[in-house]
């Protein structure tokens, strides 16, 4: 594990970066006026290499948006840090900056007698095009011109992409041309799990393997579409129940193998994002969405769909579905816990309990800005429901009405689920919101993050609940886009991963 | 039957291709953590090995164990698949039969201790087997499978086993995706194929319905 990370370059940084640049370029640093320009304009993405909170290492690219080239500006390592892989890793950050801003051509001069820079070069992808004689003075080095020609987007015929999907207790396969929905068939082993009040991991993995061939038979017919028509085929690989992910790998891998078709291994919290695609022909960016199920409620912070997603925060215990099932236990309601407490709430007082909203207190705000934690929050409810039984017993209080406990529980949720992304957006300067998963669904999650945003001028997007919940389609939307931007296929080794970040848009084998 | 796929992934990652019950390739990978990343390349390598183009695959057999649950769904998934993906017949062999049948073939009981029955069993983790008893080959080569398969404590099967006077052979032959496919080709053979492809996972799903569903509220207060 390295002990450094690169992360965009701020204006703060400008006098450590000068420090290097004069320790680097000794005979020709640029001028700190120059370097000020550089980090802070608008046709440049600036990065810093940092290690225990020192820049050690910084590069820029230069790209204006009538071009569809661009220049990388500079790249130094201080000394003392070379040898540990920071020049890829900020070549890497400006390739996927290019990519992002739409480059084709990517441009750079390195000195003729470096050939540990070339060779990182050429490593890269660039070819040596050209030369310009005693280039660098005073010592009248020549300097190689270098290019890469990034893929292009594939002109023509849309791609037809299969999605498979079985990260938790959906098995779900989708067909989409382009950006272009053309089946949508899922299966839920949710009534299995009910008399468990949750999801059990090895009933939805052996639900999956049952439902894989009635779901694609049935997906092929929706689409009306033979398998050799498929050009692709995609296949979330985490994050999700392992051994629930294991049965979607294998079966994209066999399939692939059987048709001579490639794979492509997807993040399926991005896909939750990517869906956004097949309503709308896109996804805006930059968005953040909060994304919130059974399995997960993590904020992401989507600058690009297929390079750039930080998670800005997630659930540190219970996912909110979670709660929803568990609190729903504690009522006497079903499972699944979110459309019964939704109905249960319908005639509540939300205002009746003022339930606690986890992390939202200022010394958590510090470290927990954008995480959530629902664990407090059942058991405060658990507490309040068995002293108000107690009590009723005891002839103290009235009889428990489960409709104000469910309205207020539902509304410390929805509270803190949508104050934190509404603040995301606005820490961000980030004017759009987009929700996804399963409790999208929940009617108070909606409103209350339509008048938020609506509040903050943001943009909400909440695409159609078949969409919103885990399904094929936008696994298969993602690998469109992956296919479109023509990305290499993920080959045949990539394995299942519980916990795959959210940076990991594809992974490779 | 012409050109057969076979896959086993009830111990490691197996995959074969056969010819009218001749194994043109065997991929054996022993791990038996990998198998979701071990499948597409096993299947992948064991067809070029082979010479065979995926199209020209007639029938998938697979092996539906038993065996511990994550594992062997791996194959069963990966034969569901290609076995649509090429538009070929998909058959289910109970991965024991397999290793019965290999055994017996090497090792017929009537050169042993005629009394004697051949015991196979596996590992089934949690401190217990898989087995399943076999009394012989029908005229096919098919094992005759006269108790199992089922999963008990190594001890309780032994003490079972004893108190009926079986005194078993016991083999050490490891499954492999090859002995799926002539298996395969036996029961074409004897006209007993299956299309269960079920996962013989002999265990329920460890999950304990709670008693009250409350209990929750009741555990986090106390």
């Amino acid at each position: 594990m390295s002990d450094w990370i690169i992360r965009p370059a701020l204006e703060a940084d400008l006098n450590a970066i000068m420090a290097i640049e004069h320790e680097c370029f000794p005979d020709d640093a640029w001028s700190q006026d120059n370097m000020q320009f550089e980090l802070m304009a608008h046709h440049t993405e600036y990065f810093v290499a940092v290690r225990k909170e020192s820049v050690i290492g910084y590069a820029g690219l230069s790209k204006v948006p009538a071009s569809d080239q661009g220049d990388v500006q500079t790249i130094a390592v201080l000394p003392t840090a070379r040898g540990l892989g920071l020049g890829r890793a900020l070549m890497d950050a400006l390739l996927t900056a290019a990519r992002r801003l739409h480059a084709r051509e990517i441009f750079l001069e390195v000195r003729a007698d470096n050939p540990v820079a070339q060779s990182l070069y050429f490593s890269m992808g660039f070819e040596h095009i050209d030369s310009r004689k005693n280039y660098y003075q005073p010592a009248g080095i020549d300097a190689w011109i270098m290019r890469l020609t990034l893929p292009q987007r594939r002109v023509g015929r849309e791609p037809v992409v299969l999605g498979i999907e079985s990260t938790c207790d959906e098995t779900g396969i989708g067909i989409v041309r382009g950006t272009t929905l053309l089946a949508n068939v899922i299966s839920s082993s949710m009534d299995a799990h009910a008399r468990f009040g949750g999801v059990v991991p090895e009933i939805a993995a052996r639900a999956h393997l049952e439902a894989l061939k009635p779901t694609l038979d049935k997906a092929l017919a929706e689409a009306n579409l033979s398998l050799a028509e498929i050009d692709a085929i995609a296949v979330a690989n985490g994050p999700g129940l392992g051994g629930a992910v294991m049965v979607g790998v294998a079966a994209a891998k066999a399939l692939s193998v059987a048709t001579g078709k490639p794979v492509y291994a997807v993040n399926h919290l991005v896909g939750h994002v990517g869906v956004d695609i097949l309503e709308r022909g896109q996804v805006e960016t930059p968005t953040v969405a909060l994304l919130v199920s059974g399995g997960h409620t993590s904020l992401l912070l989507v600058r690009d769909l297929l390079d750039d997603v930080e998670l800005l925060g997630e659930t540190i215990d219970d996912a909110a579905g979670e709660a929803f099932d568990k609190v729903a236990r504690v009522l006497g309601l079903k499972y699944p816990g979110g459309p019964e407490i939704d109905r249960a709430a319908a005639t509540g007082n939300p205002n009746a309990i003022r339930f606690p909203r986890g992390l939202t207190q200022a010394k958590d705000m510090e470290k927990h800005r954008y995480d959530f934690s629902f664990s407090g929050l059942k058991t405060a409810v658990a507490r309040w429901v068995e002293v108000a039984e107690i009590k009723a017993a005891n002839g103290e209080g009235a009889e428990l009405n489960i409709a104000d406990v469910a309205a207020s529980f539902r509304e410390a949720v929805a509270d803190v689920l949508v104050t934190k992304a509404v603040k995301a957006c606005l820490d961000h300067n980030v004017p759009r919101l987009l929700l996804g998963g399963g409790v999208v669904a929940n009617t108070r999650l909606r409103q209350l993050a339509t008048e938020r945003c609506a509040e903050a001028g943001i943009e909400l997007r909440i695409p159609a609940l078949s969409l919103c919940t885990d399904n094929g389609a936008m696994i298969a939307a993602l690998g469109a886009q992956l296919v479109m931007a023509g990305r290499r296929p993920s080959g045949l080794s990539f394995g299942a991963d519980s916990t795959l970040p959210v940076t990991t848009v594809q992974t490779l084998s | 039957m012409g050109l057969v796929l076979a896959i086993d992934t009830s111990s490691g990652t197996s995959v074969a291709v056969l010819k009218d019950g001749i194994a043109l390739a065997e991929i054996d990978v022993a791990d038996t953590r990998s198998h979701t990343e071990s499948i597409g390349n096993a299947i992948q390598d064991a067809l070029d090995q082979a010479g065979i183009a995926a199209k020209s695959i007639e029938a998938v057999a697979v092996g539906r164990g038993p065996a511990p649950f994550t594992g062997l769904r791996v194959g069963i998934a990966a034969a569901i698949m290609f076995a649509e993906g090429v538009g070929a017949q998909l058959f289910g062999i109970v991965s024991l039969d397999a290793i019965a049948r290999q055994e017996l073939t090497a090792n017929p009981l009537s050169n042993r201790n005629p009394a004697q029955s051949l015991l196979v069993s596996s590992d089934a983790r949690r401190s217990e087997h898989y087995w399943a008893l076999y009394s012989g080959l029908d005229r096919h080569g098919v094992p005759i499978c006269s108790e199992g398969p089922a999963v008990n404590r190594p001890g309780d099967i032994e003490a079972a086993l004893a108190e009926r006077g079986i005194v078993p052979a016991i083999t050490a032959v490891k499954i492999s995706a090859r002995a799926i496919g002539e298996l395969f080709e036996a029961q074409a053979a004897a006209g007993v194929l299956s299309q269960d492809v079920t996962a013989l996972y002999l265990r329920n799903p460890d999950a304990v319905e709670p008693k009250n569903l409350r209990d929750f509220g009741k555990r986090v207060s106390g």
